[in-house]
């Protein structure tokens, strides 16, 4: 096992950590897909070789160019192909053995019914000139570790969540917005057609590589069902994977023969796998992204799966509809029992303020002490009771313009302290509800991002905050799955 | 194992399936409860066949193109005697949408003790290779779908979720004065169709669709009363 793991990290460095890059398709006279990766991997601050191919150019980007990927100084760890797909097999063929990792960018491939046979011929050329292809059709690999990306102001910290997307336009989306949310990436690669290198392979680098904590897959094809079975049952739910599937809704095949094969729809396999690996299966790009981001920031408990939640905030009918759909998710908003209700009432806080579970405090309230009084209220719940996570959600627009200090970040800051004196206790969310006022979003963003420096999950509603924490209860059930059980 | 042979046999005969009793054979080698039976040739006497049996008594018509025996009045059940059998015999040979088929013989067998009746399946995806499906049998299966599936093998803990996932597992609690069936027994007949060692991972390169359909299941036991084993077009490599 050992050995494996050490050999899949070795396998995939220069793909994740390139010295050397080849990039072909850039253009010596225009703006070509190719010489955008060329300037972006300069801004990056890529500080290894690129290696422009061009059949006639001398220099390209101000970079001597090379007339195949057999004539380049050093072998190549990683090169970026984007030319017409006719040209494709040829080019690959001719890398004799000196070229590690080619990603082809050029579509026209098994993706459309004429280009089944020429993908066929890519995959025989790479394998002919001795190296792994990734694509074709996707859009590049960002692996910040590596200073190689392929999205526009990727950021340059390194993270730990590894993605692999089969698409590559939902690729970007998952880094930027992701990036956005608070995500923090060890690397994600798009990998199209997938006609040599698959999701599983990927799966399996991420799944033994330190840096990488969560992994995120979107898949549409699978080419290797078992051997991902195989791989998400080794991983006994250790890392965190969450599953985004497209094409779940595909209905069981009418031709069956059996009861049995016409019940068997696209989507009871997928269900199957995440009740059987603790893979976490998710429907929209928003609850793949919150649900990473939650496992970014929270340590999944084994012995205490989430379930009893505490909520607190400003916004009643908020705290209404979010307990009733925090139910329907199997996480209870269950009122205080009378020790909590007496250290509470023991407060003496303002009227209004309703203080069974879920706790609503008007702005008026939460401006005591310019927000510490949030410390006196957590203080009371947790040396009284021991709920599994605390959610706090503040609608920012009763604050911004209103409050004087820096309320909401006092409240936070005590609720981190509660937090620390009761280590492991109870996982603590954060909402931050917006009008969308520019005002409004910006105060939000400066928030959001001092949140996620402090490791707490932020989320934009509770809808969104309930869908996450209930994938990581689903996470911390199946690590307990069987406990006591004979 | 002579189940390679049975198989090879049904495809030398172009039979895309086993038939009830090699498939209810086949459960028996891995170990799934099937009433005791014996098989009636068309001509003969029945009743110095029966032997031990004990009644009530089951027939059914044997035959590779009647896929589905009650549509054709090729099931009885409930016969009480020998002569309620071979009367039973009697009168499907006479009915003309079966003696105009080609038979193999009657299959008869004794009466499951009533219980609860479920649905076990087993289906050979063309990704993830063999699945295994349990249902609550009727109109649980056939029209509210209510059936849950895991990717073979399967585990002791996830048989059991399998009948956690079902939304009328209330059913095999015991419900309106019925008694509670045995989990166990359900559970044990999923693990020795979907289990390690099972009956669809043995065969997994053969059998592309499984139906067991009725297992009855009581607070005794479980047993397989029919079951089609439909076979994959080419055995897999």
């Amino acid at each position: 096992m050992m050995s494996d793991s050490a050999n899949v990290l070795e396998r995939f460095a220069p793909l994740f950590d390139p010295k050397t890059v080849a990039v072909v398709g850039a253009s010596a006279t225009s703006m070509a897909p190719s010489n955008v990766f060329i300037r972006r991997m300069r801004e990056f601050g890529f500080g290894g070789a690129i290696y422009p191919i061009h059949p006639s150019a001398d220099s390209i980007e101000g970079l001597p160019a090379y007339r195949s990927l057999a004539d380049t100084p050093e072998p190549i760890d990683y090169a970026y192909i984007a030319i017409a797909a006719a040209h494709l097999p040829k080019m690959l063929a001719g890398a004799r053995g000196r070229v590690r990792y080619a990603q082809v960018i050029s579509s026209g491939f098994g993706e459309v019914d004429e280009g089944k046979a020429l993908q066929d011929e890519l995959v025989a050329a790479a394998r002919a000139g001795g190296c792994r292809l990734i694509g074709p059709n996707c859009l590049g690999t960002y692996s910040p570790r590596g200073r190689l990306t392929f999205v526009e102001n990727g950021s340059e910290e390194v993270g730990h969540i590894g993605i692999v997307s089969q698409s590559g336009g939902l690729g970007t989306d998952i880094v930027r917005r992701g990036y956005g949310r608070g995500l923090r990436f060890s690397a994600a690669v798009t990998v199209g057609n997938s006609a040599d290198i698959g999701p599983n392979d990927l799966l399996e680098y991420y799944l033994a590589d330190p840096q990488t904590r969560v992994v995120g897959l979107y898949l549409e094809a699978v080419k290797d069902g078992r051997r991902l079975f195989d791989l998400l049952k080794a991983n006994r739910a250790v890392k965190p994977v969450v599953v985004l599937k497209g094409g779940r809704t595909r209905q069981g095949s009418a031709a069956a023969a059996s009861h049995t094969g016409s019940l068997a729809g696209d989507d009871r396999v997928w269900v199957a796998l995440a009740r059987q690996t603790g893979c976490l299966l998710v429907d929209t790009l928003d609850q793949f992204i919150d649900t990473l981001l939650m496992f970014q920031s929270l340590t999944p408990r084994h012995d205490r799966p989430t379930r009893e939640i505490v909520m607190f905030g400003n916004g009643g009918g908020t705290s209404v509809l979010a307990t009733d759909l925090f139910a329907r998710l199997g996480l209870n908003v269950t009122p205080f029992a009378a020790p909590t209700l007496e250290a509470l009432k023991a407060l003496n806080l303002p009227p209004g303020t309703s203080i069974t579970n879920p706790i609503d405090t008007p702005v008026g309230t939460l401006q005591q002490d310019d927000g510490r009084i949030a410390e006196k209220i957590l203080a009371a719940i947790y040396s009284t009771g021991s709920p599994e996570a605390l959610v706090m959600h503040l609608n920012m627009a009763a604050f911004v313009g209103r409050t004087k200090s820096d309320v909401m970040g006092n409240l936070m800051q005590a609720a981190l302290r509660v937090q620390s004196r009761y280590p492991g206790r109870a996982h603590f969310v954060l909402a931050l509800r917006s009008d969308g006022e520019p005002e409004v979003e910006a105060r939000k963003r400066d928030f959001r991002a001092q949140a996620i420096a402090l490791g707490i999950p932020v989320y934009d509603e509770m809808m969104n905050v309930g869908w996450a924490l209930s994938a990581l209860a689903s996470h911390e059930r199946f690590l307990s799955r069987g406990d006591g059980d004979g | 194992m002579d189940f390679r042979q049975t198989i090879m046999q049904a495809r030398a005969a172009k039979r895309g399936s086993l038939d009830e009793l090699s498939g209810k054979r086949l459960l028996a080698q891995f170990g799934v409860a099937v009433p005791a039976s014996i098989m009636a040739q068309v001509n003969a006497a029945v009743g110095a066949q029966l032997g031990a049996l004990q009644p009530p008594f089951v027939v059914k018509v044997m035959s590779p193109q009647i896929l589905h025996k009650s549509d054709v009045g090729g099931v009885r059940v409930g016969l009480q005697t020998v002569a309620e059998v071979e009367a039973a015999i009697r009168s499907m040979l006479e009915n003309p949408a079966i003696a105009g088929q080609p038979l193999d013989g009657f299959l008869v067998e004794e009466m499951a003790p009533a219980g609860q009746e479920l649905v076990i399946g087993g289906l050979k995806d063309p990704q993830f290779g063999p699945l295994v499906m349990v249902g609550l049998g009727g109109i649980f299966v056939e029209v509210l779908k209510d059936v849950a599936f895991r990717i073979c093998p399967i585990e002791r803990l996830d048989a059991l979720e399998m009948l956690d996932e079902l939304k009328g597992k209330a059913l095999l609690d015991g419900v309106r004065g019925q008694p509670a069936v045995s989990r166990s027994a359900i559970v044990d007949v999923l693990l020795k169709v979907g289990g390690p060692n099972g009956l669809l991972m043995t065969f997994a390169s053969d059998i592309a669709e499984a139906d067991i359909n009725p297992v009855i299941v009581s607070a005794a036991g479980a047993v397989a009363v029919d079951a089609r084993f439909i076979l994959t077009v080419e055995a897999g490599a």
